[in-house]
Formats: structure tokens, sequence, C-alpha cells
């Protein structure tokens, strides 16, 4: 038994978004995104039951409409054109649901194994995308999609067709469908693309009012004692929301849209800088929607202000960001005396602190060790015992760090780089004779049996005899984790100009990253005579966060022995796990000066990198930390070179994203 | 030598036994999760369980564990398609998922056997099916593989273990009382899987040296003869399985008034955690804990205990900030 739609209490923008959707299918489907708890789910399942009939071309596996032969189904236009007169039947607008553990197959459809094996033939059965044809397809937890899966929909999608050419199966048929996801934005962000596809979007949090949340506690309570009899006294209430949706949809033709309206309409999507036209179509949709929906024959301008929020949350895009200015050439020499820097100091200033970070202790950048970035001599005897812990800057989206794919089996999961999975789970890539975990490739165990039926007379009932010989395993590719090694350039040269804070914020997406990506993590930290690792490997990303934030910058830069740390904690970890593919993550401004090698600090330092570098099986990416402009040294680059790793200045970790949605 | 140590036997740990037997009593509470060090009795008290379970009435002859009502509400036809249906008397089944499980054994798949020999699509059933109106206990759950986790609050949300995989497309009901222990040192739990545990207690080593005595008593004389001393224990687990049966049958009849309403509400607003599953569980726990106790009103103390099992790990909002043990007002 579902919790009728009509019992939930408040959300009253989501009840809205999923209503008007109801009315015009059109309008591409919804996107709730929201805290846990708030009825997301309830109300889509409970939306299903309120759905208007629709008639379908009867027996059809595609559901044809059989008011449109223009987007019949093959087997369908078959029929038509042999001039058989299709039978009717009406069914209500489905609602389908995606399960998280859907394989491609069943989402797009494949052959039938059952017909194929019994009968020898060759017949197409329809998957999900079939069956949400006219309807709503509705995946719960859309952010934890994997990624196939999510290029697959969003195909189907935006042409409004699902074409199969997989496993011997050459078909197509129309699949049109309202996109209705839910997600909570903690567990990691949608691709912008995908996001397009949702018509609209809606945030919804919980309820703040004290006698709402009592009244819903009550409904709750109702309907878990008795659910029949809730259904029941809710049922006029249900009856009357069904009828006006059906009602509106027969309307919506009737509706107009002045062209005062239209113009509005685009100016306000110019206005919010939205990518593409998909903004202005699904406004003018969900408008004249909700005209009809509350019986009304003009849309206005207030039905257009009603619904450009639902339009814009997710479409939004960020304001081009200013290039940096070009440093003041004449004040080079006055700049380490300066506490301003283009790119690092900025985030304290101009933007408040990101609010789920507990920022109360602000930097003391004046007291900090005060070395400047030029003058390297001088750290020694001013930046040893004067330490300073910075808080923790802003965080942004990072871009993808992944490591390369090769051609081992791993067991894990997770959601960073691309690896052959062993388990049964993953893109189904290619078949071969041999496999692991019984994962049997039905289509091509039929084909490799089928070139010796002639041979095998004896079939048992089946119109195909499968010997051992003939059987295919999948091979299939999926994301895993990484382990992730941070290791942190804590010395005194990072806390000047209170760079640490945009560092420690970058460190922190990092870390944010990794939570999504469900990462395995360890962080060494260098500064004063020696390296520490002062995060075993984890995946409690939460001490990690704790560690970054009460890390203390001071001292000088032992960077050779950051990297010999480093190395061998690599090795230690490949030893444990041989297949844990290493990222190590070297954030620093590559100044070294200290080495308890006794030569000279940054020589050291490269030679160590070469080394390290050479270990095929480590994927090194440095993050120099700088400041950019005027006298930079390069120092982090050439580092990188030697260690044969990527390299990327602060500001480039920064996913380039156009959408903005960090607004709640 | 399959003796498991009774329930009523563990000494001490008074909050973890109460939370499961609240969640014995009523399974709308969705679940409990046990944090705590090692040797804890953690696991004892989830394995021991079991022990002290109603019985219900099962489809016979069905890997579904369908209730009387599911299968005459058609939910599922075609298990007893014209002929009657049988149903045995069975004690409610702790299922336990062991931290390497496939997804495939925990949703069920297609049945290899089946479709090779005869050429037949067959649905072969996985853990969650065994699981319906049962516990599903996962020791250590923070290890668990991260897509099973997926899985399982996919199914935990709305009851039902819809499958599309390799050519099977099956729905069946997967209705379960989540248990999970995790010691948190090995890393927190996602707030998502969190949020779908009812209630959530810590569990610590016991401070007081006479009971720590009794816990290497009565752990000696269990291993020495376990039978001999679940028989001695006989009489008390038999009492406790009567009490939990007693306040089932009273749960129906526990009422609420508005003002307890208000005041769970209030609390949940106050301490500002996210959604209203919070609030929800707390009203559940409460008339639980009043059944428990005999009674048929629900009473400003029950509301108490109820928030301190039902809040401390919903106050954690962000996947990053630790979950301390907050302190919650009005607590005794």
């Amino acid at each position: 038994m579902v919790y009728p739609f009509a019992a939930i209490v408040g959300q009253e923008q989501m009840k809205l978004a999923l209503l008007l959707n109801a009315i015009d299918p059109l309008i591409g489907g919804v996107l709730i995104r929201g805290q846990k708890g708030t009825a997301k789910s309830t109300a889509v399942r409970g939306l299903a039951h309120l759905l208007p009939a629709q008639s379908v071309v009867r027996d059809c596996l595609c559901a044809c409409d059989p008011s449109h032969p223009e987007s019949f189904c093959p087997d369908c236009l078959r029929l038509s054109e042999a001039g058989t007169d299709l039978p009717q039947t009406q069914r209500s607008t489905p609602v389908i649901e995606l399960p998280l553990n859907a394989t491609e197959d069943m989402v797009l459809g494949s052959f039938d194994f059952e017909k194929a094996l019994q009968k020898g033939a060759r017949v197409f059965q329809p998957g999900l995308l079939a069956k949400a044809h006219r309807g709503f397809l509705y995946v719960d937890e859309v952010n934890l999609l994997v990624d196939h899966l999510v290029d697959v929909i969003m195909d189907a999608a935006g042409s409004g067709m699902n074409i199969v050419e997989r496993e011997g199966i050459s078909f197509q048929h129309a699949s049109r469908f309202a996109l209705v996801g839910t997600m909570n934005p903690e567990e990691g962000e949608l691709r912008p693309q995908l996001l397009d596809r949702f018509g609209l979007c809606v945030a919804v949090e919980g309820e703040q009012d004290i006698e709402t949340r009592a009244q819903l506690l009550e409904q709750r309570e109702k309907f878990d004692a008795d659910q029949a009899a809730h259904a029941e006294s809710c049922r006029t209430a249900s009856q009357s929301i069904s009828e006006a949706i059906t009602a509106a949809g027969s309307a919506l033709v009737e509706v107009v849209i002045e062209s005062h309206i239209r113009s509005f309409i685009s100016n306000l999507c110019l206005e919010n800088n939205v990518a593409g036209h998909r903004a202005d179509l699904v406004l003018q949709r969900a408008a004249r929607a909700l005209a009809a929906y509350e019986g009304r024959t003009k849309v206005s301008e207030e039905d257009v202000a009603r619904i450009a929020p639902m339009v814009f949350l997710h479409r939004r895009r960020e304001a081009q960001s200013p290039p940096p200015p070009p440093p003041p050439q004449s004040q080079l020499q006055s700049e380490q005396d300066n506490p301003r820097d283009d790119e690092t100091s900025d985030p304290r200033e101009s933007q408040p602190p990101p609010s789920q970070h507990d920022s109360d202790s602000q930097p003391e950048n004046q007291d900090s060790p005060d070395n400047s970035d030029s003058d390297q001599t001088n750290t020694a005897d001013m930046g040893a015992e004067q330490d300073a812990v910075f808080s923790i800057g802003d965080t942004f989206k990072v871009r993808s760090i992944q490591s390369a794919q090769d051609r081992k089996l791993r067991t894990g999961s997770g959601r960073r780089s691309i690896s052959r999975s062993s388990t049964r789970r993953g893109r189904y890539s290619r078949s071969a004779m041999s496999g692991a975990n019984n994962d049997l490739a039905l289509d091509a165990t039929v084909r490799a049996a089928a070139i010796h039926q002639v041979h095998r007379p004896e079939r048992r009932g089946m119109a195909l005899a499968i010997e051992r010989v003939d059987w295919r395993f999948k091979i299939r590719e999926t994301r895993m984790s990484n382990f992730l090694l941070f290791v942190v350039d804590a010395s005194g040269s990072m806390g000047a100009q209170a760079r640490m804070v945009a560092v420690k914020g970058a460190v922190m997406s990092l870390l944010l990253d990794a939570y999504q990506k469900r990462d395995k993590i360890a962080m060494i930290s260098f500064r004063g005579d020696d390296a520490e690792l002062i995060l075993p490997p984890t995946s409690s990303i939460e001490t990690s966060a704790r560690l970054l934030a009460e890390l203390p910058v001071g001292g000088r830069t032992p960077l050779a022995e950051g990297i010999k740390t480093a190395q061998h904690e690599l090795l230690r970890q490949l030893r444990r796990e041989p297949e844990c593919r290493p990222i190590a993550l070297l954030v620093t401004d590559g100044k070294a000066n200290s080495s308890q090698s006794g030569g000279s600090p940054w020589s050291h330092a490269l030679k160590c990198a070469a080394l390290a570098g050479a270990d095929q099986r480590v994927r090194w990416v440095v993050v120099d930390t700088e400041a950019k402009g005027g006298m930079s040294l390069g120092l982090a680059r050439q580092l990188a070179g030697s260690l044969n790793a990527e390299y990327f200045e602060t500001e480039q970790l920064k996913a380039r994203e156009l959408i903005d949605l960090v607004r709640s | 030598m399959n003796t498991t140590y009774p329930f009523a036997a563990i000494v001490g740990q008074d909050r973890m036994k109460l939370a499961l037997v609240l969640n014995v009593i009523n399974p709308l509470l969705s679940g409990v999760l046990i944090r705590g060090e090692k040797g804890t009795g953690k696991s004892t008290a989830c394995r021991a369980l079991a022990e002290v379970l109603p019985e219900i009435e099962v489809l016979k002859d069905s890997a579904f564990m369908l209730s009387p009502e599911e299968v005459s509400s058609g939910f599922w036809q075609h298990c007893h398609n014209g002929t009657q249906a049988q149903y045995d008397l069975r004690k409610v089944s702790v299922v336990e998922l062991p931290v390497g499980a496939t997804e495939d054994r925990v949703v069920g798949t297609l049945d290899l056997e089946q479709a090779l020999t005869k050429g037949e699509k067959r649905f072969e059933p996985g853990l969650l099916a065994r699981a319906h109106r049962g516990f599903l206990y996962v020791d250590e759950v923070n290890l668990l593989d991260d897509h099973v986790v997926d899985l399982l609050l996919d199914s935990a949300a709305m009851g039902v273990n819809s499958v599309e995989r390799e050519g099977v497309s099956f729905t069946h009901p997967a209705r379960f009382t989540l248990v999970g222990t995790m010691n948190p040192e090995e890393g927190e739990l996602r707030p998502q899987l969190l949020d779908r545990f009812g209630l959530c207690v810590n569990v610590a080593g016991i401070n007081d040296p006479g009971q720590r005595v009794e816990v290497m008593e009565r752990r000696a004389a269990f291993d020495q003869d376990g039978e001999a001393f679940t028989q001695k224990w006989q009489e008390e687990s038999a009492e406790l399985a009567d009490k939990i049966i007693r306040a089932k049958e009273l749960l129906p009849s526990v009422e609420a008034d508005r003002e307890i309403l208000t005041a769970i509400a209030r609390l949940c607003i106050e301490t500002g955690i996210d959604g209203h599953r919070g609030d929800i569980i707390i009203l559940k726990t409460a008339k639980t804990l009043a059944a428990w106790q005999g009674r048929t009103q629900v009473e400003a103390q029950d509301v108490d205990i109820a928030a301190e099992l039902a809040l401390p790990h919903r106050m954690r909002r962000q996947p990053f900030s630790e979950m301390g043990s907050a302190p919650i007002g009005a607590i005794g």
C-alpha cells in the first residue's frame, strides 16, 4: 500500500511540480533535491495512483499510441501496413521505477533468451525504456546511478527514441517519458548534461512549523495504524486531484499564451543567464499547465513567476568570473609587505565561509610567519617555532582525477576510475570463453552454440542444444575507488599571505570528492625536519577533515622527506592491496629548503621525485600552491616533471562547469 | 554446538537490549544501529535476538516469507493460482548479510541452471527475500561494499525489492528491520544510510567491576556447557518472549495526545535534524515504549527516552562532521 499523494502534508512546490508534469508530460520531468526524509519518494509513488488513463495498442510491448501511427514500433508498423486494425485498450499512465541494481540490457531491452533457447527465435524483449514510454521514468537516488545507465537514459530522453543495437538485436521504438529523479546532494552532484534533461527542479526541506509537523505525524500514524481506512478517508481528496489532472490535460490546448508573456519569459531566461533554449520552452509549457490546472484560459505573468524558480534552479549559470588582474609590475618589490594576493587571500573577505564547515577560527595571518615567497634564506630562523593554524577556505567541485585503465580484474566498488570488474556488476563490454563468477553471457552463448546445432541431434525439448564449450562469460567494466594519498606541505612558506586557507579549501574539496567517490585515503604532512604520516589509510573521511582543520603550518620545507615518506607508504599499501591503484596528491609550492641528507635540498628532492615517479603503479598529481604572477619560480612544475606527474595550479583543480547548483 | 548465548543472560547494555526489543515489538521502527568498541556484546546480542522472536504465519513452500494478507491482497497472485494457500508458523528470521556479499546474492538474480538446462527464465531469490518480515543483520555495516549499501537503501525505503537484471524483471516485498553493528574507528556510515536506521545506540565496555566479573563468569559457564547454560536461562528467555508478545498485542491501542505530538515536533525543529523521519520514529518509539511497559498512553518520559534513541545519529548533518553524542535536553 502506498501512502496517498493527497495526504502529504506541506511540500507544496514539489507537489505542484509533479502535478504539472502529470498534466503535460512534455514538460520533461522533475528533479527533487533535498534532505533525507522529506517525502520525496513517497510523493512520486503516490502520484502514480492519480494519473489519467491512456489508450494503447493491445499486446504491444512498447505501448504504442493508436492515434500516432508515425511513432509505431516496428511490430505495430508491420501490422498496420498490412491493413490490420490494431486492437486498443486502456491503461493508466505508468510510473516505471528504475532500480539502482538494473543492468543495461534490462533498461534498453535485449534479446529474449527464453524464446531463443526454446523456439530458436530471435525476439526483442523490451526494457524499462519501453515500459516507461508515455509515462514516467522514476529514478530514486538518481545521483547514485552508474554512469553508463545515465548515458543511456539521457540519450533516450533527448531523442525520444530508444535505438538498440546490441547482442545481435537491432530494434528501435519510441520512448518518450517524463524523467523524475530524487537525490540528496550530499552524496554527489549530477552531471550538468543530465540536469538539463529534467524540465523542473525543486529543493525540498523539512517543514519548520510545529503545527504542520504535528499534523504530519498524525497523518503518518493514521496511515500506519490502518492503511485501508486511511486511504478511504482521503479518497475524495485523491479523486478531486485525479479529476483536476485529467481536466487540465484536455484543457491545455485552449490556454492562450499572449506575446507579451512570451517576451516576459525570454527576458527572464536572459536575465538568469541560462544555457540553451530548453528553459524557455519548459517555462512556457509549465506555465500553461499551471493556468489549465487552475481553470484559466490565459497564462498570466504571475503563473510564469511562480514556475520560474523551478525552471532556473538547476540551469542558472555561474557568472563568468573575471580573469585575474595582471600583477602590478611596479609593485613587485613591495609585494611581500602587502598581505594581498590576487588568488589566495580573497576567499575570506569576498565570500562568506562555507556554512557546512566550521570556520570559527579565522586565520591569524598577521601573526603567522611572515616569510615571503622569494625569501628562502630567512625562513629557517623565522618560521621554525611560530606555528599557525589556518581555517579551511572555500571548497569547490574538483576536476576529474583518475588512474589509467588496465586489464586487471578487481572486486571493489566506488566511483573513481574505470576498471574491469570480477563481480557481476558494471557495463557488459564483451564476452569471453572464461570468466569469473558464473556471469554467463547468454547472447554470446547462444551464438556460439548455433553453429554446432547440425551435429547435435539431441535437444532435450529446447531449440538449441547447449554444451559446456559454448558457454561465454561477460566481461564487465565499472568504476571503482582508488587509494588517495595526500602529501601536504605544511611548511612556513605555505602560511605566507594566508595562502594555507585556500590550500586547505582545495584539499577539503579533494576530500569531499573522495567521499563521493568512496576512496580510501591517507595523509602525510611535511614541515620542519621531517614528514609524518598523520592519517594511516582509512575510509574515515571525517577524521581526515578534522586533521586537516587542525593541521598547523610553520617551519622549513623537507620536500625530499615528504616524497620519501609518501613512497614508503605507497609501497606498503601496494603490498597490502596490490590492486588498489594509488593516486598520490602532492600539495606544495616546491620551495624545498631542508633535507636530512645535507646536500642541496632542492636537488635532493628532485632525485627522490625521479625515484618515486619511476613506479608505474602510482599516479602522481602535483598541486602547485605558489602564488602566480610576479616572482613565481615554477619549482612545483619542475618537480612534477621529475615525478612524471600531472600538474595543476590550485585554480585549475576546479571543475569547469557552467552550472552553479550550490544555492542552498 | 550450535547454541547461541541467551539474550536474557547478557549483562548490562540495557540501552542496546531495549532498542533491539523495541524493534521486535514494532517492526515499523526500521532498525537499530549499534555503535561501539570491540567486545561489547554487540554481535552477541544481535545473534541472540533470534531466540526471543515471536512466530508469524508464512506461506508454505515459498522462498518469499509472505503473510496471508500479502497473498490475499493479490500482491502475489501467481503463488497460489487457484489452489488453497497453506501457511506455516515460523519464527521471525534473522538473516545475516555477510560483509563480502555480492549484489546478485543480495537482491537475487537469474537462476542459471534453469536458464541453461530448461531454457526458462526463473528468478532466484536473494537475501532480501529471506529477510522479508524479519531482521537483516549486518555485522560491521560500515565496511559493507558501497553499492550493496545503495541497494539496501533502495529496498529499505519502500519495502519492496525490484530487480532488473540479466533478463529477469521481478518485484517482491522486502520489508525488513535493519540491524547493524559498527566500530566507529573504521569509518562512519554515510548520512543517507544512517537515517534509515530508526534507532541508534552507543555501547561501551562496562565500568562496574562487579558487572565485569559477572560477564566473565557467565561467559565461562556458557563456554563450558552451552546447553546447560541455555537451559538455566530458559525461564528468563521465555518470560522475555512472553512480555514481547504482550507488548505487541497492546501496541495498536496505545495513544498519544496532541501535546505529545507538538512536543516531538518542537524537539526536532530545535535540534535541527533533516527531514521528518526523526519525528516519525520518535513517536513510534515512544508508543512502543509505552506498550512495553504495559501502558496505553504515551507519557513525556517515553518521548525523552525515544528521542535519546532516535536522535543521536540524525544530528550529524553533513558527511564530514563527526558524530558526537550530542546532549539532548531533558533526559534523565
